[in-house]
């Protein structure tokens, strides 16, 4: 026994070590890329702004005072609580407008779905700058949507829909068109890999299609729905490109504060590099959040 | 300090001979010998120039301002980093930039002299200093050095479209005009901390009091809503003003140049005066390629290369010679006047002592 158990042991042995070598080895490069372009320049950029590094030479030492200045002020939450609203609010909308699209292309069973998911993401084949500046064309006072009000007279002429650009509505428009297909792609996804069986057995139970979706289909799908929320609100939170495009004075995002405190009238790069790590911390919460919500409902649907 | 590395490098003999040389004479020393000093000092220096300049003034737009140079120095082109503002420019050499001359505007001239970074130019290494506008010139110094070489020159004013807008004044005002709420562009940039000054009659708009910049920037909070736009690019403003969303703008006289070719305009010039700017050439300190930096800024200043910069870009030029093919901008940027830059016609860009405070009232005012 002892002897059949001691050779037994041993080969057990060696496929242990195997993994303990193999992990290290597949990890190590993306680890390594994760540090040095990921978790140094937020160290810099943390650096910055307790003044351990500063862009003018000359002396100087740790200092809370940029924190200080940016809590006790509050100057800059006004405009990090319009952009968080903005942000959600596109990328709740962006969720509701793609979910009918990418749970169409999954489960209707149509043998074009490939195509049409090709369709989807045809506008990435352009360059970003040019779709965003396209919709200037088609929002501007002079533009397709008020030439359309003035010729069928919905509109007087010299009367236009100003709010269509240069306007927070313009940035919300844009941003969701510009993300429609981060979120419909993860949603489609996960109704892809939807296994149908369980959408035969609600049906056998005799649920109505409205119940299989509500009970079955709506709950599964909510890990790509989240994702996919996320996907969309955590850049958009931070967003300065379309806002500077097509955001005016009104349009004037958190993201476009943090760019211009970097390089536009004076160099502020300890007051840019806090808000810069507030709003890193404020969306690395909010993403625990989404992401323990989401283990509760899987925990709740299994 | 800052002339050393000319001094330690010519004696006086070469240093004439150069001069000489540079100004096309070559009589002192004989044409032959006085351009082979010019060269070999000039080939002393190697690799690319380093100029760190304005998008539309590099490669990108603004090759016929240095043409004369890259005929002159095929071994040594210019190599271009672009500066958005001068705020970029100094994040930019802070940061570890090292370009051996950028173009601030007048504005910043006493900012970087005191900093340190920048050094004086010789302009006997500049055969056509003697043309630039001594009014600009005397602009560049400080403490008796000439530290910016002027090159273009303009007004931040007022343009309007004069089929839809009627100014009640010729004010400043007009940025501020309730009746034509979004439709108006500001200028992103803390000089509108100073236009507000201006307009609201601080004793000072570059240098305000803590009573007067608060109700500066009061004030500027409170009519934000009417404008629609804060340039930061003039191809934003262009967009914008081509398109009919914007019809009264803070703008340069550019601006004026490019709107008037599809609507009627005015470049209107307030009665608490325009503020008028002038770009400095200006040297970063230790360079090594100073003669080659001198020779750039020389072609530059050249009656050629002025008449060129009016013509296309639609703002002055230094050189009093240089003279634009249109009357209508010789005219509306006042190029018969020497003196056109200073009061009692506008008033000359300059040192803000208060420079960061006033960028974060204006980054505030944005955020409102």
């Amino acid at each position: 026994m002892e002897t059949t158990a001691g050779t037994a042991a041993a080969p057990t042995h060696r496929r242990r070590r195997r993994p303990g070598l193999t992990t290290p080895g597949l990890l190590g490069l993306p680890v390594s890329w994760l540090i040095v372009f990921f978790v140094v320049p937020i160290a810099i950029v943390a650096a910055y702004s307790v003044d351990v590094f500063v862009l003018f030479p000359g002396p100087h030492s740790f200092t809370f005072s940029a924190w200080h200045s940016f809590f006790s002020k509050g100057i800059y939450f006004p405009l990090f609580f319009k952009s968080v609203e903005m942000s959600l609010t596109v990328s709740a909308v962006v969720v509701v407008v793609a979910y009918p699209l990418a749970y169409y292309l999954a489960l209707s069973g149509t043998r074009r779905k490939y195509v049409l998911l090709l369709v989807l993401i045809a506008p990435f084949l352009t360059s970003y700058l040019l779709r965003v500046l396209a919709w200037k064309v088609i929002l501007g006072d002079n533009g397709v949507i008020n030439t359309f009000l003035f010729s069928t007279g919905l509109r007087a002429h010299g009367h236009p829909l100003s709010f269509l650009l240069y306007s927070r509505f313009a940035v919300m428009l844009v941003l969701g068109y510009v993300w429609l297909p981060f979120v419909a792609l993860p949603i489609f996804v996960t109704l892809e890999s939807l296994d149908r069986g369980l959408l035969e057995a609600a049906s056998d139970l005799y649920a109505s299609r409205r119940q299989a979706f509500l009970r079955v289909t709506l709950p599964l799908s909510l890990p790509g729905v989240v994702a996919a929320f996320l996907f969309v609100f955590i850049p958009t939170v931070g967003e300065f490109v379309t806002p500077s495009l097509v955001g005016g004075a009104n349009g004037y995002m958190y993201g476009s504060q943090i760019v211009d405190l970097f390089e536009q009238g004076f160099p502020d790069w300890e007051t840019g590099a806090v808000l810069s790590l507030f709003l890193l911390g404020v969306i690395s919460v909010l993403t625990l959040v989404f992401v323990r919500f989401l283990r509760a409902g899987e925990a709740r649907t299994a | 300090m800052e002339g050393e590395p000319f001094d330690r490098r010519l004696s006086r003999a070469d240093m004439l001979r150069l001069a000489a040389a540079a100004a096309g004479v070559g009589v002192v020393a004989g044409p032959a010998a006085a351009a082979d000093a010019a060269r070999a000092r000039l080939s002393q220096e190697s690799g690319r120039l380093q100029v760190m300049d304005w998008a539309g003034y590099c490669n990108d737009g603004g090759q016929s301002m240095f043409a004369a140079y890259v005929h002159k120095h095929p071994n040594n082109k210019p190599q271009f980093t672009h500066m958005t503002n001068e705020s970029n420019a100094l994040a930019q050499i802070h940061a570890g930039a090292h370009p051996d001359l950028f173009r601030p505007y007048c504005g910043w001239n006493k900012y970087f002299v005191q900093s340190g970074l920048v050094q004086p130019w010789n302009p006997k290494l500049i055969s056509n200093f003697k043309h630039l506008n001594p009014s600009m010139v005397k602009a560049g110094q400080y403490n008796g050095k000439q530290y910016g070489i002027p090159d273009d020159w303009g007004f931040d004013a007022i343009l309007y479209r004069k089929d839809k807008v009627h100014p009640k004044a010729k004010s400043w005002g007009l940025l501020f005009d309730e009746r034509y709420k979004g439709k108006i562009a500001w200028f992103d940039d803390l000089e509108m901390i100073t236009v507000a000054g201006l307009y609201l009659h601080a004793k000072n708009p570059w240098n305000q009091t803590s009573e007067e910049l608060k109700r500066s920037q009061d004030f500027l909070m409170k009519k934000k809503h009417v404008a629609r736009l804060i340039w930061a690019s003039e191809t934003d403003l262009w967009q914008a003003f081509g398109s009919g969303d914007i019809w009264v703008a803070y703008a340069w006289p550019n601006d004026w140049v490019q709107m008037k070719k599809k609507f009627p305009v005015v470049y209107m010039h307030p009665k608490e005066k325009p503020i008028a700017w002038v770009g400095m050439f200006m040297l970063l300190s230790g360079t090594p390629r100073f003669h080659l930096a001198h020779a750039y800024v020389d072609a530059w200043s050249s009656k050629k290369s002025g008449r060129w910069l009016e013509n296309n870009y639609g703002y002055g030029h230094a050189n009093l010679e240089a003279k634009p093919s249109s009357s209508a901008l010789l005219k509306a940027l006042q190029l018969s006047n020497p003196k056109a830059v200073r009061m009692p016609y506008a008033h000359l860009d300059r040192d803000i002592p208060q420079r960061q405070h006033y960028a974060q009232l204006w980054e505030q005012v944005k955020a409102s």
